[in-house]
């Protein structure tokens, strides 16, 4: 079932155009990383749809008009920073949003529990620390049982400590069924948790589809010899190497998804080359993500 | 009825406890009836004012506590206006209330009825205290010609009313807090001042130059001696420069609609 139906989105600050004409659909039950650089128009795109910023033409949809004009009650949404009253602690803080949920009576220790912040519930908010102020924000997305969840850049600006906390109750949210939709361009931290991905850059949408399709099915071999120059003519030799770049001493080449890495080890030692280095692994998020907004 | 209450329960909730509402909101307590005991200084008075008793009694109690409650309205009720709406700008709280379900027109209708209740509540302060004062001041205590008062009541209600629209008006269309407050005094020290002088005096020179926003407003509650004044007839204009009060009361009334209407329209269209 669609959950979110965007159609023909855009929006204009003055001559630049941050969203072109963006078409997503988002269905029940996945958890979506919308992914891009800096400025392609993520947190524009989440702006619109919890009805923040005005679309400049398009239209977008969330649970098929069950809601009405107002669904984000069924929503939890945190957008680029954590925004609460900074003289309130989490209690009240979490009062106000569940007033505005019209939410029934919450156990807010037992929320403030999951994200590790109980022992500082009685605390004003100004007081907390970015990765404090960004769990408070999880915690406060959970109120009311939304159906849907957004988070936008939820690890910005953590340490490593932070960065593992939120990601283990991101990753306890994702696993729970809910419809997840995490902007971010940590792309390490989508392959983890997403199992959909929306790529966007200059406003555009340039590939949406499970992780796994996203993915090529092609292998990427590392691969390095002592005479780098043979091997550049061998690899060049080889039909079903598809690309060959050099990278800090060793040569990563794609290689059609029929053949073995073992392959290249046997036809390289025919050949009478020696390799001192032969890795294969699948392609990572980045390096298709990477791959696709070099391309547009 | 049950959406004011759980739109004004918010709103309680927001702001309970906050320094800067508790700090404006104590010192107008204080000061609405304490501010015209400074009367009791003035023992010789110029004619037309008899005695400083008239600061006290009925119906003069109602001028001057009016006269008093027309600034600190102004100052205390205002700012605390300007600040429940752009204080939800800089904490940008006014986006997360927007996501996490509330509806824009509820967000609005919040801080409208914020404006509706501190008017009223300051109407309310203000009946009893000049009632305090003028039962305690005539000889012997009673409330004789207390309601004598030239619709006195609802002129101030119209008057707070006034004010803190226009506080509403100036905090959700320049949202930033210090531009918001400058704005707000500089409008009513200055640039209403210089664009009825500058420009609508040496255009017109009639009585349509007291109907500028905060000049009605202002004469609803008026520096009593003015009163006086402006009997004295004058050879140069042929016009006062006071408002009758049914007028103010009118014109007040109208730019009240106005301040909310353009404030809801101005928030309803722009991006948060």
């Amino acid at each position: 079932m669609s959950v979110l139906s965007i159609k023909n989105l855009s929006k204009n600050y003055g001559n630049i155009k941050a969203l072109d004409n963006l078409n997503w659909e988002i269905e029940q039950g996945n958890v979506y990383g919308l992914l891009g650089p800096n400025g392609s128009g993520k947190t524009t795109t989440l702006g619109i749809i919890l009805n923040i910023l005005q679309a400049s033409s398009g239209s977008y949809e969330w649970f098929g008009g069950k809601y009405g004009d107002n669904p984000r009650k069924q929503i939890g949404a945190i957008l680029e920073t954590p925004n609460f009253y900074p003289y309130k602690n989490a209690v009240d803080n979490l009062e106000i949003i569940r007033h505005i949920k019209g939410a029934k009576e919450t156990d807010f220790h037992q929320l403030l529990e999951m994200v590790n912040l109980a022992h500082r519930k009685k605390s004003a908010f100004r007081s907390y620390s970015l990765g404090m102020k960004q769990r408070l924000a999880i915690a406060a997305t959970m109120i009311g049982d939304p159906e849907v969840i957004i988070f936008d850049e939820p690890t910005n600006g953590l340490d490593p400590q932070g960065i593992a906390e939120v990601r283990t109750t991101l990753k306890d949210i994702a696993d729970s069924g809910k419809t997840v939709i995490m902007a971010s361009h940590i792309l390490d931290e989508v392959e983890k948790i997403c199992s959909h991905v929306a790529i966007i850059k200059n406003g555009k949408l340039l590939a949406t589809g499970p992780v796994g399709a996203i993915l090529s099915d092609d292998t990427l071999l590392e691969v390095a010899s002592p005479d780098m120059d043979k091997l550049r003519t061998f690899l060049s030799d080889v039909t079903w190497v598809k690309s060959t770049t050099e990278k800090a001493g060793i040569f990563e080449c794609m290689i059609d998804e029929n053949h073995q890495v073992g392959e290249i080890n046997q036809l390289a030692f025919d050949r009478g080359i020696t390799l001192s280095h032969l890795v294969g692994r699948k392609r990572k998020l980045e390096e298709e993500f990477l791959e696709i907004t070099n391309k547009s | 009825m049950n959406q004011m209450w759980n739109l004004l329960s918010l709103e309680i909730k927001k702001f309970k406890n906050n320094a800067v509402v508790d700090l404006f909101g104590l010192m107008f307590l204080i000061t609405m009836p304490t501010l015209i005991f400074i009367g009791k200084e003035f023992r010789d008075l110029p004619p037309p004012i008899p005695s400083n008793t008239i600061f006290f009694t009925f119906p003069g109690v109602w001028s001057y506590l009016g006269f008093a409650g027309n600034w600190l309205v102004f100052f205390f009720l205002g700012f605390i206006v300007l600040y429940v709406v752009t204080s939800e700008v800089d904490f940008k709280t006014m986006r997360q209330n927007i996501i996490t379900g509330l509806s824009r027109r509820d967000f609005f209708l919040a801080k409208f009825y914020v404006v509706l209740s501190l008017s009223l509540f300051a109407t309310l302060y203000y009946v009893l205290i000049a009632l305090a004062i003028g039962y305690f001041h005539n000889d012997p205590y009673s409330f004789e010609g207390a309601f004598d008062n030239e619709m006195a009541i609802p002129r101030y209600f119209i008057m707070c009313l006034g004010y803190t629209s226009f506080a509403l008006l100036i905090g959700f269309f320049i949202r930033r807090s210090g531009i918001a407050i400058f704005f707000y005094l500089c409008y009513v020290f200055f640039i209403e001042a210089m664009l009825k002088w500058f420009v609508h005096f040496k255009l017109v020179k009639n009585a349509s130059i007291n109907y500028w926003p905060l000049n009605a407003t202002e004469d609803l509650m008026p520096f009593p001696p003015y009163t006086f004044v402006d009997n004295i007839p004058r050879k140069d204009l042929d016009f006062s420069f006071l408002l009758p009060y049914n007028h103010a009361m009118i014109a007040t009334s109208i730019y009240v609609v106005l301040f909310i209407g353009v404030a809801y329209w101005s928030f309803s269209r722009r991006d948060i």
